[in-house]
């Protein structure tokens, strides 16, 4: 199958939030049930932010009109959620599995029964998306949350839960190489009609989003991030890996031929008077050092004076 | 130390001779090298840091979370948080109780290196691989590659202490943001990565795997004496200046 | 509305006024978004930047209350640019392309003569027929002058035989007046003429100076909607309670059909007045009548004046001409339904069972509660509303309802209303009414039939069983139906017979069920019904109504749409049920998907689609057609295409549901006015306007009461706006049980500009306090750049929206009533209350 991806149109969206509630109704993620536990946030965009327990919402910019514009304000509005990058670097960084590519999709499954809550995947995305929601008697059992693409409709053949609820058809899926040629259409067409600023967004991004955007007014009006970097940090983790193994491994088969060639090891048993000043063998009587002098041999006289070499040292 | 004999006068050989039968007479010399607050302090320091080595591979290794299921690594997760406390608590605490054994071990980490120190750290290697043949220059109190390698193990102890500290506060109360998070568990790799290979390496001469080593666990765990032969192997500087003086010494039968 | 969700796609142009569909009907987008890529311009006339205003391609920022002001300015608009330079010529017979001059002249009543003594006076705002005392008009000065009379034949052969039928109750048919014409519009009493001179003063400045708006931009509003005056070009205007919740709501409506009638944009796709109702089901409840005037079906009820008995109401109601003819037939039909067997000729079909409205006292909504105080109402129904949250001044309907001594409320969830003893302003101590709540059945919970804004009838069935004792309203009605009838029966009582002899019979296998109310709905030949046999004899349609009660029709209307008699048990074989999406037309009309009231018309008034001729304006967009011989309906009719099997030519009757068959630019069945004149609302931040003597309409209904306390501009200078968001309905009893919808709006919010918030010291989240003489409420601040002061008469005035979903009773969320706020004054024609405009302060609470 080829790549999948979810459009998102901007220009075409009207904010009514109809997503961000299918997901939840799809999903079975729960909302605060406190009275009045769940505060305006001084926006039309609830809750502010997604968080442990809601994988996407509507965002809603305020900005100045562009020039010429015969309109007073640009409300930008965008989707914000889990992009689904080709080259993740949640993936990359997750130590047990839970976050992973989807073969058929490209889409980044999550699997939360894997998810050890190390959140790795926070410090790896550049859109800090993964979310954690804690559970437990000291709130401890702590699991990420983000968009999975509703994998499990699309292995049935339905759209994600979001696509399907969309009215004004901001939202579309299906092949990612169709939904990029749409996005372009769309973008041509609005700039027609004045939208000098819209593009195309997640076609090269992270080596390729499975969610492309149309923002009308461009990248930042919408508060989407400019040219996301994978995080230097991913790969400083992704290398102390093998490095690790090398370095433990080499440490290891080092100590372990020291320990082989050390076998069989025998040593003079030692005494020191310190009347003489001599250090003397207890068993021969031989006295080893006089005095407490700094040593006198070079280097190589210590390594080569026992060798078995002609004529030879006094092995003992 | 070289392996040469010394050849004295008579009058000294017989005094020597004098001395050895006094010596057989008496018993074995020890010399108490480590107090029982270190040896303890090292004991739970060693456990913890061996079962956080191990707790923190299931995080470090995907094969291996992924063998024992997210509900055992959350088990295990949340004891590297606990060991982690006891690895970062129990030293410093031992360190209030005795800031003068601290400064002791600080002194003899930063002591300047004579010409013993240094011929000794250039034949380690080639010594761990030719014990039978390479014989060490006598040596201080503290090996200078025992300096090293202690070193070693203390810089980058506290530096998983601290990381690990952090990461803690992190996942908990406070937001350090991604790229701080992720320079935390970077660096707490690198320090996974040095405490592993010199850890290692710490057990194999410490622990005295090593065969020119064996015994050398007493030190720690046993009941911190040395034997005067074994002093005057690894530590003959030490061993000749603490014999002289007897301040710490004794013999047992 | 008079066209349908799938016909926004068709339109040229866009606009909204009064409306936010894009929020509020958030399925609207899909069309709107349709018509928009195939090159639809798009307006938003609105007092702030809405999400509807964010797609479309042209904002303009309008004061509250004032869009008659700004509907005048554009008649006089299009008077100056296309009536006035085009007339001569085309009246030569020249092509007039730019303006539909054959539609003005044939199909509205522009040509008619109007009454001699018909006047306007601009120094008092009054029309010709005012009533100081009792402050109506008499709309005699309001008619046509005629040219001649004729009568109906209803001799046997006649056209109206009917009317002289067996059975069919006694009444004198009316004359039929032939209005005077001029097809010139140069008499000065034509109604074009008397048009012209009567928006003469709403100039543009005027307009803008009034409406705080900027020249340019209405300008450009003006140019870019009167573009669809052009032959084949349709506009449509989308509103909703932006236009209706005023003193003068009923006013802006005809306002927009007069903007529509002139633009040629009425009958044709794309084109209409529309209406985009609330809550689902509230164009049903419309259509059903559910107030204390209206019988089911548009049809007026019994009262004590001119609609005292059979033959009064017959004679009163009946058109002279036009489909209205057969008002006895709908009329009579309907009281067969009432009252079955017991209605029969000689009792005039059970009419005077019926209640009869009095003059006085007044039992609409807002009087209501008036009455509560005075003692006159003494118990309450409150089935589905909650006005102790969502009525105007709902502080003094808590108050009011205080006095009851028994309220009933049949609803979801306990509600404000059924918990109004528990407000934060009352004492329950002190208050001594009994409370019954009845647990009704949600939506999902039972099966019914449901209507959409497009007319659509659909069938809905029941999803899961209600919660708990939950009970559908029709079994509630059932249980109490069937007590009060044993009571009276057993114990007797005043006035047993109306209650008596009423049919109940709406039952299957034994319960009460909607399918046989469907039945009723759609009519059915008494002679071989009996519903309890289970045995109905259907009707096709309401052609097949007879007034000689040989029918029986609850809703004439909607006849038709259940008329299968193969399986009258079972939706899916009904027209209600039809489920084809293929779209015939071309044009999405989708005329095998459910059932269009009436008669499955998709597009209302249809015939002015097409010229004189029968020819579309618009090919490409056809509706019907006069092929030569016959019409060739792409969408059902709504003329008379076809008499006893024999074609219609075309002709100029494109409205037949007026007895003129024209549309009216003038109309003389207003309340207050046969034009629409601006007045400011009744609390207006301006003491004078500039258009007329009177500030404020002098006609607006129960400004007297001492309860409204009409706050003055100077201490309250602001003006309020009350409206909705995405995530709630109205009250929120079903929406704030939602804990994912109170996530997503957890609260309500006073919005608005940087400048009042900056003038205020007032930060965005801020809780704010706003209040009035009626309350006082406190929520938190929305400062946006999206609402604007507007400079008015050359001040500036601020205007702040509020929402209304959030009050004391609820799980989730909670917070003050913003209800208490808005005034309980309303239009004398429907009584809808004026939640639009009224004045506040704000302070930082």
């Amino acid at each position: 199958m080829a790549d999948k991806a979810i459009l998102y149109d901007s220009s075409k969206c009207t904010a009514c939030k109809g997503c961000q509630v299918a997901c939840k109704c799809w999903n079975d993620l729960p909302s605060p049930t406190g009275k009045n536990e769940n505060v305006f946030s001084g926006s039309y965009q609830n809750p502010p932010d997604i968080n442990g327990i809601t994988r996407m919402i509507i965002t809603l910019e305020e900005h100045d009109a562009p020039e010429g514009s015969l309109k007073p304000v640009a409300w930008a509005f965008n989707r914000r959620s889990c992009k689904h990058c080709a080259d993740a670097g949640c993936v990359r960084v997750c130590p047990s599995g839970a976050l992973s590519h989807d073969e058929e999709t490209g889409f980044v499954r999550l699997e939360r029964s894997k998810c050890i809550g190390c959140q790795y995947c926070s410090s790896a995305c550049p859109f800090d998306v993964p979310r954690y929601e804690e559970s437990g008697p000291l709130s401890q059992r702590t699991t990420v949350e983000k968009c999975t693409g509703c994998l499990d409709r699309v292995a049935e053949g339905m759209a994600p839960a979001c696509v399907s609820t969309c009215q004004p058809n901001a939202l579309r899926f299906g092949d990612r190489d169709e939904m990029i040629a749409l996005a372009h259409e769309r973008v041509a067409y609005l700039k027609e009609r004045g939208f000098s600023d819209a593009c195309v967004y997640g076609e090269t991004e992270m080596g390729g989003l499975h969610v492309i955007s149309v923002l009308k007014y461009g990248v930042e009006k919408h508060g989407e991030v400019v040219s996301p970097k994978m995080s230097p940090t991913v790969a400083m983790q992704e290398v102390m890996k093998p490095v690790t193994a090398i370095g433990t491994g080499l440490t290891v088969a080092g100590l372990a031929a020291m320990f082989a060639l050390g076998v069989g090891y025998k040593r003079r048993t030692l005494a020191y008077n310190p009347d003489t000043q001599d250090t003397i063998d207890v068993n021969t009587g031989e006295v080893v050092k006089h005095g407490d002098g700094q040593d006198e041999l070079s280097v190589k006289e210590h390594i080569l004076e026992n060798l078995p070499l002609g004529k030879g040292g006094r092995h003992e | 130390m070289s392996n040469a004999a010394v050849s004295v006068s008579a009058e000294e050989a017989a005094l020597n001779q004098a001395f050895l039968e006094e010596r057989k007479e008496r018993g074995t010399r020890y010399i108490q090298r480590h107090s029982r607050q270190a040896r303890v302090t090292h004991g739970i320091t060693v456990i913890s840091c061996i079962l956080l080595c191990i707790s923190g591979l299931f995080v470090f290794v995907p094969a291996l979370a992924q063998a024992i299921g997210a509900d055992a690594v959350f088990a295990i997760r949340m004891s590297h948080r606990v060991l982690g406390l006891v690895f970062v608590i129990v030293p410093l605490v031992s360190a209030i109780a005795a800031p003068k054994g601290v400064k002791h071990i600080f002194k003899n980490l930063f002591d300047t290196w004579d010409s013993d120190d240094k011929k000794w750290m250039i034949l380690f290697f080639p010594y761990l691989f030719m014990a039978k043949w390479i014989h060490m220059p006598d040596q201080r109190e503290v090996k200078s590659g025992q300096r090293f390698a202690d070193g070693m193990l203390w810089l980058f102890g506290a530096e998983m202490g601290i990381t690990g500290i952090l990461l803690l506060l992190q996942a908990t109360v406070v937001d350090f943001g991604a790229t701080a998070h992720g320079v935390f568990i970077f660096l707490h790799d690198v320090g996974f990565l040095m405490i592993a290979v010199f850890g290692l390496a710490h057990i194999f001469l410490g622990g005295g795997i090593f065969q020119p080593y064996r015994g050398t666990w007493r030190l720690m765990f046993g009941n911190g004496k040395v034997s005067e032969s074994d002093a005057l192997y690894h530590w003959g500087h030490w061993a000749r200046e603490e014999i002289a003086s007897g301040e710490h010494v004794t013999e047992e039968k | 509305m008079t066209s349908h969700w799938c016909d926004f796609q068709n339109t040229d142009v866009i606009l909204h006024c009064g409306s936010n569909s894009v929020e509020n009907h958030p399925v609207s987008s899909k069309w709107l978004e349709k018509a928009h890529e195939q090159g639809a311009r798009w307006i938003v006339v609105d007092p702030r930047y809405t999400r509807t205003a964010e797609m479309a391609d042209v904002y303009c920022p309008i004061r509250s209350g004032t869009d008659i002001a700004f509907y005048g300015g554009m008649y006089r608009y299009i008077i100056e640019n296309l009536i006035e330079p085009n007339r001569a010529k085309y009246l030569a017979g020249e092509e007039v392309p730019e303006y539909n001059f054959e539609y003005l002249l044939n199909y509205t009543n522009a040509s008619y003569l109007l009454d001699p003594e018909f006047e306007f006076d601009p120094a008092t705002g009054l029309f010709s027929g005012f009533d100081e005392q009792n402050k109506t008009y008499s709309n005699h000065s309001w008619h046509y002058q005629v040219e001649s009379e004729s009568t109906w034949d209803t001799s046997e052969s006649g056209a109206y035989a009917w009317a002289a039928g067996e059975g069919v109750p006694e009444f004198t048919p009316p004359v039929v007046e032939h209005p005077k014409r001029d097809m010139t519009l140069s008499d000065p009493m034509c109604v074009y003429q008397q048009f012209k001179a009567h928006y003469d003063r709403y100039d543009i400045e005027t307009v803008c100076s009034i409406c705080g708006m900027d020249e340019k931009t209405l300008e450009l509003v003006y140019s870019t909607y009167t573009s669809t005056a052009a032959v084949g070009k349709a506009g449509m205007v989308l509103y909703a309670l932006g236009q209706t919740q005023h003193t003068y709501g009923a006013q802006n409506t005809r306002a927009m059909c007069i903007m529509q009638l002139l633009l040629g944009n009425i009958g044709v796709a794309g084109g209409g007045v529309n209406a985009l109702r609330g809550e689902p089901n509230v164009q049903g409840a419309t259509d059903m009548g559910m107030m204390v005037n209206e019988h089911p079906a548009y049809l007026k009820w019994p009262n004590t004046s001119d609609r005292s008995s059979l033959r009064a109401w017959l004679e009163s109601q009946t058109y002279s001409d036009g489909y209205y003819t057969n008002k006895p037939k709908f009329l009579v039909s309907s009281l067969k339904e009432w009252f079955g067997q017991a209605a029969t000729v000689e009792n005039d079909y059970g009419y005077d069972w019926w209640p009869k409205v009095p003059k006085k006292p007044d039992y609409t909504m807002i009087s209501s509660f008036e009455l509560m105080q005075q003692g006159v109402i003494k118990g309450y129904f409150n089935w589905g509303m909650n006005p102790a949250h969502s009525a105007p001044n709902a502080g003094n309907v808590r108050r009011s309802m205080a006095n009851l001594d028994w309220l009933v409320v049949a609803d979801w969830v306990e509600t404000e209303s059924a918990s109004f003893w528990k407000a934060p302003d009352m004492n329950p101590a002190d208050i001594d009414t009994t409370v019954y709540f009845l647990p009704a059945a949600l939506i999902y919970e039972k099966p019914g039939i449901i209507l959409n804004s497009g007319r659509w009838m659909q069938y809905r069935y029941q999803a899961v069983d209600p919660w708990d004792q939950a009970k559908p309203d029709y079994e509630i009605c059932d249980l109490l139906w069937r007590e009060i009838c044993r009571l009276y029966k057993e114990e007797g009582g005043a006035n047993p017979d109306p209650i008596l002899n009423t049919k109940w019979d709406y039952y299957v296998d034994g319960k009460i069920d909607p399918r046989p109310v469907a039945w009723a709905l759609n009519g059915y030949r008494t002679g071989d019904s009996d519903f309890s046999q289970g045995k109905v004899d259907l009707l096709k349609g309401y052609s097949e109504l007879g007034a000689d009660g040989s029918t029986a029709c609850a809703m004439w209307i909607y006849s038709g749409f259940w008329n299968n008699n193969d399986a009258p048990l079972d939706a899916s074989k009904q027209p209600i049920g039809r489920r084809n999406n293929e779209d015939r037309s071309g044009i999405g009309l989708y005329s095998d998907w459910a059932f269009s009231w009436p008669s499955n018309r998709r597009i209302l008034y249809n015939r002015a689609s097409a010229d004189l001729a029968g020819k579309p304006w618009n090919p490409e967009k056809k509706l019907v057609e006069w092929t030569g011989d016959a019409w060739n309906q792409i969408d059902q009719a709504d003329f008379v295409a076809a008499k006893d099997g024999a074609a219609v030519p075309p002709d100029d009757k494109a409205f037949f549901m007026l007895w003129e068959q024209g549309a009216r630019l003038e109309s003389y069945g207003m309340e207050d006015g046969p034009l629409p004149e601006f007045f400011e609302p009744f609390e207006s931040p301006v003491d004078s306007n500039p258009l007329n003597g009177a500030v404020s309409s002098p006609l607006a209904r129960f400004t007297d009461y001492a309860s409204v306390k009409k706050g003055d501009s100077a201490d309250y200078p602001i003006i309020a706006t009350t409206y909705s968001v995405t995530e709630h309905w109205q009250t929120g009893g079903q929406s704030r049980s939602c804990p994912a919808l109170v996530e997503a709006m957890p609260d309500q919010f006073v919005e608005m500009s940087v400048e009042l918030a900056a003038e205020k010291g007032i930060a965005n989240g801020d809780k704010v306090r706003v209040f009035n003489n009626r309350g006082s409420v406190v929520v938190p601040a929305l400062v946006t750049k999206r609402i604007k002061p507007f400079t008015v008469h050359g001040e500036t005035v601020h205007q702040i929206g509020m929402t209304h979903h959030y009050s004391w009773a609820g799980v989730f969320g909670t917070r003050d009533t913003v209800n208490d706020l808005t005034p309980n004054v309303g239009d004398p024609n429907t009584q809808v209350p004026e939640y639009k405009a009224f004045l506040v302060e704000v302070e930082k609470a």
